[in-house]
């Protein structure tokens, strides 16, 4: 009988960032994306940088930073639901391998952007403006906080 | 590069210098932490470790282990069950022939020849265990038999069955009841709905022992809280736990008025039939029937095989929607062996029997009420609850008020008992971990096999016990 005993079932939510080849192809994910936008005949080098690297923030945002929850049953009574994907990910470990590459390619995304947009003032506030939207809630000190209450429930 | 660079506004060389230091030290000078972990120094540990008093592995014995106090001692205050038959309508208990009162066997279904002839047969078929979960090779044709009997019976979409009549509920509830979900429970209800309310680590508010004015203003000071917070309240699940006949009190809950509070406030209902089935209703299906209430009002009705069907498991019923959720999420359901085959045949014995003979839940009905009445002329003696109950609680009228007291003064009322040929019992709780304890009672379970005689006969003899108990109590209180 196995009541009253919550049996610490894996949450995949937690670990599928780890597995082989999985940084490969989120690097390749965003490549082809970008040069399929890259290939619109209307869009200048600059915007098609600026629209890539918008392309990627938001929807890193919304998978990481806005979803809660897994869709899988882990047995923890409902813990993970309130806590983003991003909270949940190596089980709440921080500076773990995996965050720091999520940290990272945004950052270097944004170094692209502005090199191939020449600082211009209007891409830069854009750019820097999404890319913020991404690495503020990455950071340890805000982990399970909701500011506001954003997306608390 | 070094063009664009230079030639780039001040901010943003700021901003991109800035950027090249956090990756650097997020790189190079992190190290990977758990938010919530502490680090202990060498100190801080050996502190610990000389802090650390090691407990014994058995704690000593406390009054209320009288069994494992005194084996070999036979006091009359510290009871020893020592059965040398069969559990019946009659039992031998410590040499003593003795009508039994004492056993939850409401229909008589233990001793039922039929029963043990299907029992033997399935045991003859499919040996003893199952082998396995039900979703892991565990699942034997009598269990889908049982769980379409059951279905039938209670008129629902879809029954499910567990291996254990306590695990049925404890799992049931922490299924549906998740972190930041609110249980409604009343105070009363029985040990494994306690357990289950504790696996489920929601938020819990216990009303009143069927007071349904108390669960309202529960209800009420909810839906204000709610309007505070819609947001917060979407994604709050709100359930009503409640027993249908109260295992420690031996009363009906009033269902007509908790059905309004549910539809009004918009609450699930599960509740729980463990006493109730197969007792209460003109066909045994329970309080739903009881009150002529549609059985598709409750949520979820959970149940026991273990009193009126005298076989082992439990089962819940209800909408598919509902009850198929537990087959991936009942705990008791995936992880325990699934019930012995010969135990669901047993129970699809019963049910059977129950169905085609119906005057067995008349006499126990009639019985019941006929023991009530006559216990309660009992000089000395207080009964409570529902008069169709087939289990009634017997308190001293002039009770000390203290628990020990009135314990060991109705522990001599049964032993006496069982020395003149009545077994009685007084219910037993696990004291620390009980959330309420009721007054020390006697416990009184009627069978539909006695006949009235036998009733007046037993009644005479705990009158005259009583009389004879409290007599030297109060001489000695003198």
């Amino acid at each position: 009988m196995n009541v009253g005993v919550v049996p610490n079932g894996p949450n995949p939510n937690a670990t599928y960032f780890n597995s082989k080849g999985m940084w490969l192809t989120y690097v390749m994910v965003v490549a082809f994306i970008h040069y399929i936008i890259l290939s619109l005949p209307w869009l200048t080098v600059a915007w098609a940088w600026t629209v890539t690297n918008i392309i990627h923030n938001a929807v890193m945002y919304l998978i990481l930073h806005l979803s809660k929850g897994t869709p899988f049953e882990t047995a923890d009574q409902g813990q993970s639901r309130f806590r983003t994907v991003w909270e949940q990910l190596d089980y709440g470990v921080q500076y773990s391998p995996t965050k720091k590459f999520l940290t990272v390619v945004p950052i270097v995304l944004f170094f692209l952007a502005s090199f191939y947009t020449q600082s211009a003032a209007l891409h830069f506030g854009i750019n820097t403006v999404s890319l913020l939207t991404v690495i503020l809630p990455k950071l340890p000190m805000f982990h399970g906080v909701r500011i506001f209450g954003i997306n608390k429930y | 590069m070094i063009q664009a660079f230079i030639h780039a506004p001040r901010y943003h060389v700021l901003v991109e210098i800035a950027l090249v230091i956090w990756i650097l030290r997020l790189l190079f000078f992190t190290k990977s932490y758990r938010s919530e972990r502490t680090v202990l120094t060498e100190k801080e540990k050996e502190d610990l470790i000389e802090d650390w008093q090691p407990e014994p592995l058995a704690p000593p014995l406390s009054e209320s282990d009288a069994a494992l106090l005194n084996v070999n001692e036979r006091i009359v205050d510290r009871h020893i069950w020592e059965f040398c038959s069969k559990i019946g309508k009659h039992v031998t208990v410590n040499g003593h022939e003795c009508l039994n009162l004492a056993s939850m066997n409401f229909l008589a279904m233990n001793e039922d020849p039929l029963i043990e002839e299907d029992a033997v047969a399935s045991l003859r078929k499919y040996g003893v265990g199952s082998c396995g979960p039900r979703g892991f090779y565990g699942t034997v044709d009598v269990h889908l038999f049982l769980e379409e009997a059951l279905q039938k019976f209670m008129g629902c979409e879809e029954a499910i069955i567990y291996s254990y009549g306590f695990s049925t509920v404890a799992s049931a509830i922490p299924a549906y009841s998740k972190r930041g979900d609110i249980l409604y429970a009343d105070e009363s209800v029985h040990f494994a709905i306690q357990k289950g309310i504790q696996a489920s680590r929601s938020r819990v508010r216990y009303f009143k022992h069927n007071d349904m004015d108390d669960l309202e203003r529960l209800l009420q000071e909810q839906e204000r809280e709610d309007q505070r917070n819609p947001k917060k309240a979407k994604v709050t699940r709100k359930f009503i736990l409640v027993e249908g006949l109260s295992m420690k009190h031996g009363d009906l809950c009033p269902l007509p008025k908790l059905v309004e509070l549910k539809n009004k406030y918009r609450v699930r209902v599960f509740m729980d039939e463990s006493l109730s089935f197969g007792t209460i209703g003109k066909t045994g299906k329970g309080v739903t029937e009881f009150y002529n209430i549609d059985v598709t009002e409750i949520d979820l009705i959970t149940g026991s095989l273990e009193y009126a069907l005298g076989s082992v498991g439990g089962f819940c019923v209800g909408k598919s929607y509902v009850v198929d959720h537990q087959r991936l999420s009942g705990l008791g359901y995936c992880f325990s062996a699934s019930n012995p085959p010969m135990l669901s045949q047993a129970a699809i014995t019963a049910l059977q029997i129950l169905q085609d003979k119906p005057e067995k839940l008349e006499r126990l009905q009639e019985n019941s009420k006929w023991m009530h009445r006559q216990l309660a002329q009992i000089d000395g003696l207080k009964v409570s609850g529902e008069a169709i109950s087939p289990i009634i609680y017997v308190q001293l009228s002039d009770a000390t008020g203290q628990t020990g007291v009135d314990r060991a003064l109705l522990q001599r009322i049964v032993s006496e008992c069982e020395i003149q040929g009545i077994a009685l019992t007084c219910p037993a709780f696990l004291d620390d971990e009980e959330l309420f304890v009721p007054p020390p009672s006697i416990r009184v379970a009627v069978n539909c096999d006695l006949t009235k005689e036998e009733i007046d006969e037993a009644i005479r003899i705990i009158q005259n016990v009583v009389r004879d108990v409290l007599s030297t109590r109060d001489a000695f209180a003198q």
